[in-house]
């Protein structure tokens, strides 16, 4: 008698087993094909990156912050307040926003300026002490008298999504000192570093990660690596 | 034949910096009077923007904002402004460019009309200057073909 | 106050001639190209040295930042050449 309901348990233990390994075979096949679509639209990405594509902005809105921020650069410039030369300054700035505008905001929205700005004013002060301990680091490199250097080329993959961001990335690794951005090759940045110290430094990804809080990137989760942990998951179970 | 620059770190930063040296340029003419600056200079940095244009965004980018015959056009113009002025002044009955002939239709005293009158031929030196600065570039870089010139006796 | 930017002036003149020297020396192309473009950048400090002496700093503003856009074009148009050359001379 109990055998038989053993052998009854064991049956319905299989068969929940079979549907939930059917279930999670379906999960894993629309997984996978929403991760090949998501690969397909980074390299579409990429390719309008590097070609310096715009998105798709209001052209007002453009006009409007161009013409502002170049009327504040002549104020600056000019440092006289009278009627003549401000209205000399607003036909100059209303005819250069008007044949340049595409040029400044291409790639960011208008609105976003704001944060923007802030946010980079917060990075300045973190990036002015990593100057200085590098400078640090690399005068000891330099004046002790064995000069214990071991230059080496990292191949550094980004996860930026803006040509900006990738120039103030780039920039900022060259201000540092002891790494100099050499070339980049697509998606990946070729840097050199002087010592291990500083490729390690890089390697751990800190920079990245604070200049895209800065242009409000890379801030969701990609679809492959929730993918990654169920598999290590299933796999452990 | 120029092409568009692969590296995207100059093509970023010249696309960021070009309306602010424009604007410095405009800058320089306008005050010529009080700082140093005028015509000449002023044209020299506009027409240095857009080479710079021209080298790093490629032929093609820059075809879209002046080509080599707005080029031309432009310097006639600039000529044509500074020559316009004085001929003014000598319907005004005065001598060529006498600037001070033109209080009776700006309706200011003499001192400004010189003044403005000085502005005014510094704008069309300018334009004549970026013009020609652009469209020497031009012609040496490209050796005086253009892709649009099919039949040109190569 | 005069005598410190004086003195800074002169030490500035002196770096000119380090770059200088490799400048003409440098082998190949690429050496000078960057030693001139380190010049430019001096003479624009030597510049704006020479207005707070004069006390027009106003007026040498203008003309240092001039020099500074005119310094940068320079170099992305010797870039550009040596690209498309190979830079072998």
């Amino acid at each position: 008698m109990e055998v038989t309901l053993l052998i009854q348990a064991t049956d319905d233990a299989f068969q929940v087993m079979e549907k939930a390994k059917t279930q999670a075979v379906g999960i894993l096949d629309t997984a996978t094909r929403l991760t090949s679509e998501t690969r397909e639209i980074q390299k579409r990405k990429l390719r309008a990156i590097l070609k310096g594509a715009h998105k798709a902005q209001s052209g007002f809105l453009n006009f409007l912050a161009t013409f502002v921020l170049l009327m504040i650069f002549w104020v600056l410039l000019s440092g006289k307040f009278d009627a003549f030369h401000l209205t000399l300054g607003v036909l100059c700035s209303l005819i250069i926003a008007f044949l340049s505008h595409d040029l400044l905001f291409a790639n960011v929205r208008v609105g976003d300026i704001r944060v923007i700005v802030q946010r980079f004013l917060a990075y300045v002060p973190w990036h002015v002490y990593q100057i200085i301990v590098s400078n640090f680091h690399v005068a000891y490199l330099a004046l002790s008298p064995k000069m214990p250097i071991d230059p080496q080329i990292i191949r550094y993959k980004t996860k930026l999504e803006s040509d900006i961001s990738w120039v103030a990335f780039a920039n900022s690794i060259t201000l540092t000192p002891g790494t100099v951005t050499v070339d980049i090759d697509g998606n990946e940045f070729v840097v050199h570093a002087l010592s291990s110290k500083l490729a390690d430094d890089l390697n751990a990804g800190e920079m990245e990660d604070r200049i895209a809080h800065i242009f409000m990137e890379a801030d969701h989760i990609y679809i492959q690596d929730v993918l990654d942990v169920a598999r290590i998951f299933a796999a452990l179970k | 034949m120029i092409v568009q620059s692969e590296d995207i770190i100059i093509r970023t930063i010249a696309r960021i910096l070009i309306p602010f040296i424009q604007i410095f340029a405009l800058y320089v003419i306008m005050h010529g009077h009080y700082s140093p600056g005028g015509g000449f200079q002023g044209g020299v940095i506009l027409g240095a923007s857009m080479v710079l244009l021209f080298l790093t965004h490629g032929y093609e980018e820059s075809k879209a904002r002046m080509t080599e015959k707005v080029a031309l056009l432009l310097s006639s113009v600039g000529v044509l402004i500074y020559a316009g002025i004085g001929m003014l002044c000598l319907i005004l009955l005065g001598n060529y460019l006498d600037y001070s002939r033109l209080a009776t239709i700006l309706n200011v005293d003499a001192a400004h009309a010189r003044s403005l009158g000085i502005l005014g031929v510094e704008i069309g030196v300018g334009f004549a200057v970026m013009a020609v600065m652009f469209s020497i570039f031009f012609d040496i870089s490209t050796g005086g073909f253009s892709p649009e010139d099919k039949d040109n006796g190569v | 106050m005069n005598c410190f930017f004086t003195v800074v002036g002169l030490c500035l003149c002196i770096f000119v001639f380090c770059a200088l020297y490799r400048a003409i020396f440098g082998p190949g192309v690429f050496n000078r190209v960057a030693a001139i473009s380190a010049i430019g950048t001096k003479t624009l400090v030597l510049l704006l040295i020479f207005g707070l002496l004069y006390e027009r700093v106003d007026m040498f503003i203008d003309i240092s930042m001039v020099y500074a856009l005119l310094n940068f074009i320079g170099c992305v148009a010797a870039a550009k050449y040596l690209e498309s050359q190979g830079g072998i001379e």
